[in-house]
């Protein structure tokens, strides 16, 4: 018979770990034609963070994404990165580009500034023009600012910078201390259909709702929680490392190691609870990893809902539930008062 | 060695390979269409998907002498240096893709579906990728983009699923 379980699982990730130096660089060139060149060492694989960071830079400089050209990932002509690792590149990598279009800006604003007939700080840049705050109509276009900054007053608006999240080193007596600048939370529901005649388990609907910050580009951020849910789907049910007594893998392949398919894949609901984080670019922190943590939990709870049974060893296979529903129906045989 | 003669996507292109060739290395390492990609060899992960005479075919499976005379197209094949295929095109709006690797072998078995010119729905959809691994999207943002190709290309409306009650 099929059986139905709802189940819930929480988490909370950290974001721009603190033990360890942990430094991003960028450099933000505005062109003589408005466009910006940005440098930055990260490395993009597929998860969207040029986009991001191109996103960062045009808000601070007030151009749009378009404008910003990136070059990434070549330490012959970009800063090095510590990685696209941990959660980490919108928060730190995109501090630091926030920082260095801030630096690029500066430049253009006083520049602008005598031209405008104002102080620096009561400009501001929007809609590719540097314009005088509260007064948009007092403004030029950020390409003329840009080239009268290059080839009259002789100073290339170009602003590099680096972020590290401070440092905080742990108390070796104690073993605490602040070891990430920030954490992001999540929770995700899963609805399963759990056979307890083959054991066989069906996620048919998930749904995410994770805090990430402000979601910079929110069709990004649902890939991601989309991404991860299928990875947390086959963590929960499929994959598995096999290896022999001596350590190698029995099943290095696809055909042995099994992955979800379009067909493993529920329908998904994904909740982004935006939430300002003052410590990030524009209240940015990040939602890589976290994705995947939650749905593994989330689903051995539906499994307990739907059939009574514990799953503590993942994944879980057709073959391990229905064991464990054969165990409790014994037992629950067990306690049943003998027939007088 | 034997001469093997393909024609890919319009071109007939010609090529002297050892008869063990897969129709997928002969591609790549011969003829240097490298957009088909080499993801297992063995038949598991949907990478090499190319067309053959219109149906779609794990490159990695066949044998180049198979294909002799027979039409190929590949990824190279859809779109010009001016535009994307229209289900290029749709994934890129939905950002489908994320790493990108599996994306020839999706768009090729997405060209493969809407070819067909039969009514699709959303488990068909599901059922045609099952042969492409992705391990970066959950494929629900592929679907969407399947689905808006599928809409754009034919002109006919996906029936509407129902959302879920709150
Ligand atoms: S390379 Fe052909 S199916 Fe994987
Ligand atoms: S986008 Fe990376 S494998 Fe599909």
């Amino acid at each position: 018979m099929i059986r139905r379980g709802k189940g819930v699982g929480c988490m909370w990730y950290p974001i721009g770990f603190t033990v360890l130096a942990n430094p991003s660089a960028a450099t933000v060139k505005v062109n003589e034609d408005g466009t910006a060149t940005l440098l930055t060492g990260t490395v993009e694989t597929g998860q969207g963070s040029l986009t991001v960071l191109a996103q960062i830079a045009a808000e601070e400089l007030g151009v749009s994404t378009d404008d910003i050209h990136v070059v990434s990932a070549d330490t012959d002509t970009t800063p090095m990165d510590t990685g696209a690792i941990a959660s980490r590149t919108t928060y730190v990598t995109g501090n630091a580009i926030k920082l260095a279009a801030a630096n690029a800006k500066q430049i253009l604003f006083e520049v602008a500034a005598p031209l405008l007939e104002v102080q620096p700080n009561q400009l501001e840049a929007v809609d590719r023009k540097i314009q005088v705050q509260y007064f948009p109509q007092r403004c030029l276009p950020i390409a003329d600012v840009a080239l009268q900054a290059q080839f009259v007053m002789g100073r290339p608006p170009i602003g590099s910078a680096s972020y590290n999240p401070p440092t905080v080193g742990m108390d070796p007596e104690t073993g605490q201390g602040k070891p990430f600048s920030t954490y992001v939370y999540a929770t995700q529901c899963a609805e399963v259909e759990v056979d307890d005649e083959t054991g066989e388990v069906d996620v048919i609907y998930m749904s995410a709702a994770h805090d990430c910050g402000t979601a910079i580009n929110p069709m990004l951020v649902e890939g991601q929680i989309e991404g991860g849910i299928s990875m947390g789907i086959g963590f929960a049910l499929q994959e598995e490392m096999l290896f022999d007594d001596k350590g190698l893998q029995l099943n290095p392949n696809l055909t042995n190691y099994i992955m979800p398919t379009s067909l493993d894949m529920p329908e998904i609901d994904v909740d982004i609870v935006e939430n300002f984080d003052p410590t990030g670019p524009f209240g940015a922190k990040g939602v890589g990893e976290p994705t995947a943590v939650p749905t593994a939990a989330a689903i051995c709870n539906a499994i307990f809902d739907a059939v009574g049974v514990r799953i503590t060893s993942l994944p879980a296979t057709a073959e391990k539930v229905l064991r464990a529903i054969k165990e409790k129906n014994d037992n629950d045989q067990k306690i049943l008062p003998a027939a007088e | 060695m034997t001469d093997v003669t393909l024609i890919v996507n319009g071109e007939t292109k010609t090529a002297s390979v050892p008869p063990e060739t897969t129709l997928l290395k002969m591609l790549r390492e011969d003829l240097n269409y490298t957009g088909s990609k080499l993801g297992c060899d063995v038949g598991d992960c949907g990478a090499c998907t190319v067309l053959v005479d219109g149906l779609a075919v794990n490159a990695c499976l066949m044998l180049a002498g198979q294909a002799e005379g027979k039409e190929i197209l590949t990824i190279e094949g859809l779109s010009t240096l001016e535009k994307y295929h229209p289900i290029q095109k749709a994934f890129e709006d939905v950002a489908a893709l994320q790493c990108g690797f599996c994306g020839p072998g999706m768009i090729m078995t997405t060209k493969a579906l809407i070819d067909q010119d039969e009514d699709v729905t959303r488990q068909n959809i599901k059922d045609a990728l099952s042969g492409n691994l992705c391990r970066c999207t959950g494929y629900t943002k592929i679907i969407e983009g399947v689905i808006d190709a599928y809409q754009e290309i034919t002109g006919k409306k996906l029936p509407e699923i129902k959302p879920r009650a709150a």
